[in-house]
């Protein structure tokens, strides 16, 4: 990024190809929207550009650019207000009842995720899929260490009131990390 | 060790950056609360939600936005007292090269102007608008007919009606040489049929049109505007020698169902 910010904009390809798959999940588990997802990472991409400026040497890309993203998102859906969860969330209309079938686990697994409250979906597809560490979302969301803990906390404990433990089918004992 | 304890560990537990003593007590809880245990196994299912991949499309809209920016900022160094009007007057016939170099511009005039501000923040989804527009722009005028039919599409996707998109719409159905960006151009034009010119211009497409295909989905697109203006044009269009005999009876139909409004 570093080159980039000194008008060796070329170096933006690099970047792409480093983080434009996880930036296009990280819209698309948020929202569903395959298409508008890749809208947001294009606008990304071009907000990178255009600001590569404000990027701060010695700071963190990464931090800085799930910043950026956040914007681009917050600008893109600034008129909806889904604080409330999404109780019937359209994503998925049905809910699979095998719990022996790993696809449908999946499947109830990602609908779980859409249930949650955008705040602490966010936080879960922070810390787990974009594999941010707890630090770099307390600077991206601009609060401690330990209340993005708690709230990851939280947010599995919620995640997991809409999972049903009867699908959870790993024996217990077996939770290395 | 208590459940209230283990909620300070587990987060960095989940994480692996937990020290080795305190991984350990966190693991021996684990083995006897089933409700924290399942809090592990759901963060662990989680890695299995397998990465989706966006399509081809993403990268070639970036290498476009990222040459276009390039090209512009090389012109800018070349030429940098011209204003936007000199570009387009300099550059119009250029077509696809004009809109990226355009792109370009605006990419470079808002970085020229510095950090991020309110301001910059507020004209963003303009920006991001006008941009989209130049791509649909410079798309309709590539040489692969594949890039122009995703011109097409890019037009669909800006918010409001635009009539430099429209006009090279119009331009498209008439004069494109494939018979898909055509359709596909009649198809974008429905955004525009509220105005009485574009709906005229439409219609008056017929002279141009050799593809029997085209002029089918032209009947059905005036059929369903139910301008009854148009019963003339079809009828006038009828009397073409060596119509396709499928053409005709479509034809036909259409001043039946106009007729009868």
């Amino acid at each position: 990024m570093l080159r980039v910010r000194n008008d060796e904009v070329e170096n933006l390809s690099t970047l792409f190809e480093r983080y434009h798959v996880a930036l296009f999940n990280f819209f698309l588990r948020f929202s569903g929207d395959a298409d508008g997802s890749e809208d947001l990472v294009q606008d990304v991409f071009y907000r990178l550009l255009k600001y590569r400026r404000s990027y701060k040497p010695g700071t963190s890309f990464r931090t800085w650019m799930y910043q950026v993203a956040r914007n681009a998102r917050n600008d893109r859906f600034r008129k909806q207000h889904d604080e409330v969860e999404l109780e019937a969330a359209p994503v998925v209309t049905v809910l699979p009842v095998d719990p022996v079938d790993d696809q449908q686990q999946l499947s109830r697994l990602k609908y779980a995720l859409m249930q949650l409250s955008e705040d602490k979906r966010e936080l879960l597809l922070l810390t787990r899929f974009q594999g941010l560490k707890y630090d770099e979302v307390a600077r991206l969301l601009q609060c401690e260490v330990g209340a993005v803990k708690v709230r990851v906390h939280r947010a599995l404990q919620k995640l997991e009131d809409h999972y049903r433990r009867d699908f959870l089918r790993r024996p217990k004992g077996n939770v290395g990390v | 060790m208590e459940c209230h304890d283990i909620v300070q560990l587990l987060p960095d537990h989940l994480q692996g950056t937990l020290g080795a003593a305190d991984s350990q007590a966190v693991v021996a809880h684990l083995r006897e609360c089933a409700q924290c245990c399942e809090e592990v196994e759901l963060w662990n299912a989680l890695a299995t939600i397998p990465e989706e991949k966006p399509s081809p499309m993403l990268r070639h809209q970036f290498e476009m936005m990222l040459e276009a920016y390039q090209q512009g900022r090389r012109t800018q160094a070349l030429h940098p007292h011209f204003g936007w009007s000199s570009w387009f007057r300099i550059f119009a016939p250029a077509g696809a090269a004009l809109a990226l170099v355009v792109i370009g511009l605006v990419a470079g005039v808002y970085i020229e102007r510095g950090r991020t501000n309110p301001e910059d923040i507020a004209s963003l989804h303009r920006e991001l608008a006008n941009t989209r527009q130049l791509v649909a722009l410079s798309m309709l005028q590539q040489q692969s007919a594949s890039d122009r039919l995703q011109g097409v599409s890019w037009s669909t996707r800006i918010d409001i009606a635009d009539p430099q998109i429209k006009d090279a719409l119009l331009h498209t159905l008439r004069f494109d040489g494939s018979v898909d960006v055509r359709l596909a151009a009649l198809d974008a034009l429905r955004r525009y049929t509220d105005q009485a010119s574009v709906l005229n211009s439409i219609e008056d497409s017929f002279r141009n049109q050799k593809s029997p295909l085209v002029q089918i989905a032209l009947v059905d697109f005036i059929v369903e505007q139910r301008d009854r203006a148009a019963v003339e044009k079809l009828k006038n269009f009828r009397q073409t020698p060596d119509l396709n005999p499928a053409v005709r009876q479509r034809v036909e139909w259409g001043i039946t169902k106009l007729s009868r409004g």
